[in-house]
């Protein structure tokens, strides 16, 4: 009976679930800070749902550079296109994209941005992409424990670029000394891209590339053939691959309007000089062109077998 | 002999004296910045037509020590002004750091920075007038450049008093005494700055970085020059005044104890 | 061994091998807040009219910071031209206290219009200026203020005010620098002091000229003429002369060039 009342789409977890025994009804799952018998928090798990159904959000990290992509669905024909962005920049050279409750994941940059900010007040430098996501996940882990709160209704994609040349902070008195004790060492390697992706849950991992939200399958699926471990994929190509692998994650939801939105960090030498910053919109609609033009390359050499995919698509 | 354990280790007075604890001022007013440590001296700028030039020496001094011959002291802020630092540096660092700041949180708007040397000018005038209320100033003297609203040429000052003012040419410190009456005579403020070209101000800028080298024992000749123009700004930050030497003075006669 | 002689008793209390002064001498601030931008500024007024006026030099001892940085500002009007103002301000003293006095002033003068649907009376805002100089009673804005424009009737009003908010009405009023050089003047020619009419009795029963308000046109040429004077004889006035007059028509801004020297 209580099985019904839920929603028919279920996880692997929940399956298990269902089998045992039910998080309904048993009142682990009212509170924060209460485990259930079985170990698991299923406040946790709800807020893991709400991201389930954003807008799918990835991120690729190559050698020179990092991009976020988001799906954006449009909600109303009365916004206005191109506003209520939903990438931000924290820092000049962090920018962070998440799927999920909007208003959480606000606030979780604003979270990001305070960070970055203290960090510069107390190191006069700007914090690094490991260092930031380090601190974003103990906030959002922090939101676990507590049964006055709930965990963030978010999973977030951090991507940043750490500066790998002499950092001009600050109003550096002097350039130092060339040589010996506090001299540089030549041809140290320092920075370089970085990507997290943050959980409700506070656990994050550092990718090649990352996917959450709604077609985060299709996504993962897709940004695994591209072998960025080799890191030979470079980074305007990596813009065209995410127009690309949003496009293809929303095949399945289809019947939505939605719009990408883009951004990416570049090394110094870079397009954007070590900076978070949208893609150039001509750069965003030659990708979004080339996505389009792929897919419909693909459902012509599928053909019928398209067809048996669901039911979705018979709507259309 | 005292031999409780809160005066071992301590000097004793019949042998050293009693001590002194007037620097612990533990009474008396409040002791903020009393006056500035490390310093930078005179900044110069001039309006010419379709932009502002401006320049400081790359030089800090502790006293009358030459502490740091390398010292950038023409902040840039954004694309969109320039600012000179003269006075404190460690201020000027502190200043640097809220312009930074300012920088990065204009950016998180779609529309990035918008702000134009105006508006700053008017943000770090207001931010010197509430350290000098709190009487903890910062020991500064700022000329702030770059464009209005209006996209016209500007150029303003703000010192510690958080006093502001502005003119076709201005100039900080020594400058204010040496440099100003040269900018003067070659650009007299009735004549419009429209006809002043780029090349006429940096030269200009130039002459008076050589007399304030000559006649300012806190200066240096290696220089830092700023052109701010519709394009963007250019900072040159390793200038030099070529051939500077006072070799000449050996050759005046008629001053002091020396006859003919 | 004099230590021993000179050892104080033990007691309870923390005690150090050296005596520890409580009263460490005072330091003296060396901090002044206050600097002297100099100038001179005037204030006239006239049936249906009022004039307030300043010359456009900011010094800082001997040197001149600025040929042109206005005393006179427009209150309660748009922050860029100063459109839709009905009073006039001018300070003279410290410029940044000048500015900071100009600047929380036209917030009032804004926010009674926003709150009350009405522009602030000129009585009404010359009041408020005294209460906002006397607030800081013991950290003054070292400022020499004039406030004017037309009261009820339509006649010219004219406040001036010492820097701790003291205040009174006035037919004319000179500030600054140089108003011990212009003041006198003006007695003199706004107030007829010491003029008598010709004839009409000698000694104790000469009988003084009545004053009365004066034309514009012969106002102008007084303010003119006190600020070529005092150029002549006061090193910080010179260089522009900005003149603001206000009719019931609204602000008119005058400029003249100064002498420069």
């Amino acid at each position: 009976m209580v099985c019904l009342s839920r929603p028919r789409k279920l996880g692997i977890h929940r399956r298990k679930l269902i089998s045992g025994q039910t998080s309904i009804g048993t009142g682990y799952d009212l509170s924060n800070s209460v485990f259930s018998p079985d170990g698991r928090n299923f406040q946790v798990e709800y807020a893991v749902k709400a991201v389930e159904n954003g807008g799918t959000a990835i991120g690729i990290r190559c050698k020179d550079g990092v991009v976020l992509a988001v799906e954006k669905i449009i909600s109303s024909k009365l916004l206005k296109p191109g506003a209520n962005k939903r990438i931000a920049t924290v820092d000049r050279h962090v920018g962070i994209v998440s799927s999920g409750l909007v208003p959480d994941g606000r606030h979780f940059v604003s979270r990001a941005r305070d960070e970055a900010s203290s960090w510069r007040n107390i190191y006069k430098s700007p914090i690094t992409v490991p260092a930031l996501s380090n601190r974003l996940g103990s906030y959002v882990q922090a939101f676990t424990l507590y049964s006055s709160v709930r965990p963030f209704g978010v999973t977030s994609i951090i991507g940043g670029w750490d500066s790998e040349g002499e950092l001009a902070v600050d109003g550096q008195v002097g350039t130092g000394p060339q040589s010996g004790a506090g001299g540089k060492v030549k041809g140290a390697k320092a920075g370089g891209p970085g990507l997290y992706m943050i959980e409700p849950s506070g656990l994050y991992w550092g990718y090649y590339g990352a996917a959450t939200g709604k077609g985060r399958q299709a996504a993962k699926a897709e940004l695994e053939k591209l072998d960025l471990g080799s890191e030979t994929l470079t980074l305007v190509d990596a813009v065209k691959e995410a127009a690309r692998i949003i496009y293809v994650a929303h095949e399945d939801s289809k019947d939505k309007d939605f719009e990408l939105e883009m951004s990416w960090i570049s090394s110094l030498d870079g397009p954007t000089k070590g900076k978070h910053e949208e893609v150039p919109k001509e750069l965003l609609e030659e990708a979004e062109k080339a996505a389009k033009r792929s897919l419909e390359d693909e459902d012509e050499d599928e053909g019928p077998k398209g067809n048996a995919n669901g039911d979705e698509r018979m709507e259309e | 002999m005292n031999h409780f354990p809160e005066s071992w280790g301590r000097p004793r007075d019949d042998i050293y004296g009693t001590y002194n604890p007037a620097y612990l001022q533990s009474t008396g007013p409040k002791a903020h910045t009393q006056s500035p440590a490390v310093t930078g001296t005179s900044v110069i700028a001039v309006k010419f037509n379709g932009g502002v030039a401006i320049a400081a020496d790359n030089l800090a001094s502790y006293g009358s020590l030459a502490r740091f011959t390398d010292v950038k002291r023409l902040r840039k802020f954004s694309d969109t002004a320039v600012v000179g630092f003269s006075g404190d540096v460690s201020d000027m660092q502190y200043m640097d750091r809220l312009l930074e700041s300012i920088d990065i949180r204009e950016n998180y708007s779609t529309h990035g920075n918008m702000l134009n040397a105006k508006n700053l000018h008017t943000y770090l005038s207001k931010v010197l007038y509430k350290r000098r209320s709190e009487f903890n100033p910062l020991w500064n003297h700022i000329l702030v450049v770059g464009f209005d609203g209006d996209k016209k040429p500007f150029l303003s000052s703000a010192d510690l008093l958080g006093t502001t003012y502005s003119a076709p040419h201005l100039a900080t410190g020594f400058g204010a005494h040496l440099a100003v009456p040269i900018l003067r005579r070659l650009f007299p403020e009735d004549r419009p700055t429209e006809d002043i070209t780029k090349e006429d101000a940096v030269k200009a800028l130039r002459e008076c970085l050589k007399v304030l080298w000559y006649r300012d024992a806190r200066s240096l000749d290696k220089y830092s020059l700023a052109i701010i123009t519709e394009e963007g700004v250019e900072i040159k930050e390793d200038q030099r005044l070529e051939n500077q030497s006072w070799a000449f003075a050996e050759t005046i006669r008629g001053y002091g104890a020396q006859v003919v | 061994m004099t230590s021993l002689v000179n050892q104080q008793p033990h007691s309870e209390a923390i005690g150090y091998s050296f005596s520890q002064s409580t009263h460490a001498p005072n330091k003296q601030h060396s901090f002044y807040p206050y600097t002297d931008n100099g100038g001179s500024t005037l204030g006239i007024t006239g049936a249906d009219f009022a004039i307030l006026a300043g010359d456009t030099r900011s010094v800082a001892g001997y040197n001149i910071n600025s040929r042109y940085a206005p005393k006179v500002f427009k209150i309660g009007g748009d922050d860029e031209t100063g459109e839709g103002a009905h009073i006039l301000l001018s300070v003279v003293g410290f410029a940044a206290d000048g500015h900071a006095l100009k600047e929380r002033l036209d917030a009032v003068v804004k926010m009674y219009k926003y709150q009350h649907g009405k522009p602030m009376s000129v009585r009404a805002c010359a009041q408020r200026l005294s209460t906002i100089l006397y607030q800081k009673r013991f950290f003054p804005y070292y400022v020499h203020a004039i406030l004017a424009g037309l009261d009820e009737e339509g006649t010219g009003a004219l406040y001036s005010y010492d820097p701790v908010g003291s205040y009174e009405r006035e037919q004319c009023r000179a500030a600054g620098s140089a108003a011990s050089l212009i003041m006198p003047f003006l007695d003199n020619q706004v107030n007829f002091k010491n003029q008598y009419i010709p004839g009409s009795g000698e000694g104790h029963a000469l009988e003084p000229k009545k004053a009365g308000p004066l034309p514009r046109s012969t106002v102008e040429q007084l303010v003119r003429d006190a600020f070529t004077s005092a150029v002549e004889r006061h090193i910080e006035v010179g260089d522009g002369l900005q003149m603001m007059v206000i009719t019931a028509n609204g602000i008119e801004e005058i400029y003249t060039p100064l002498k420069q020297d």
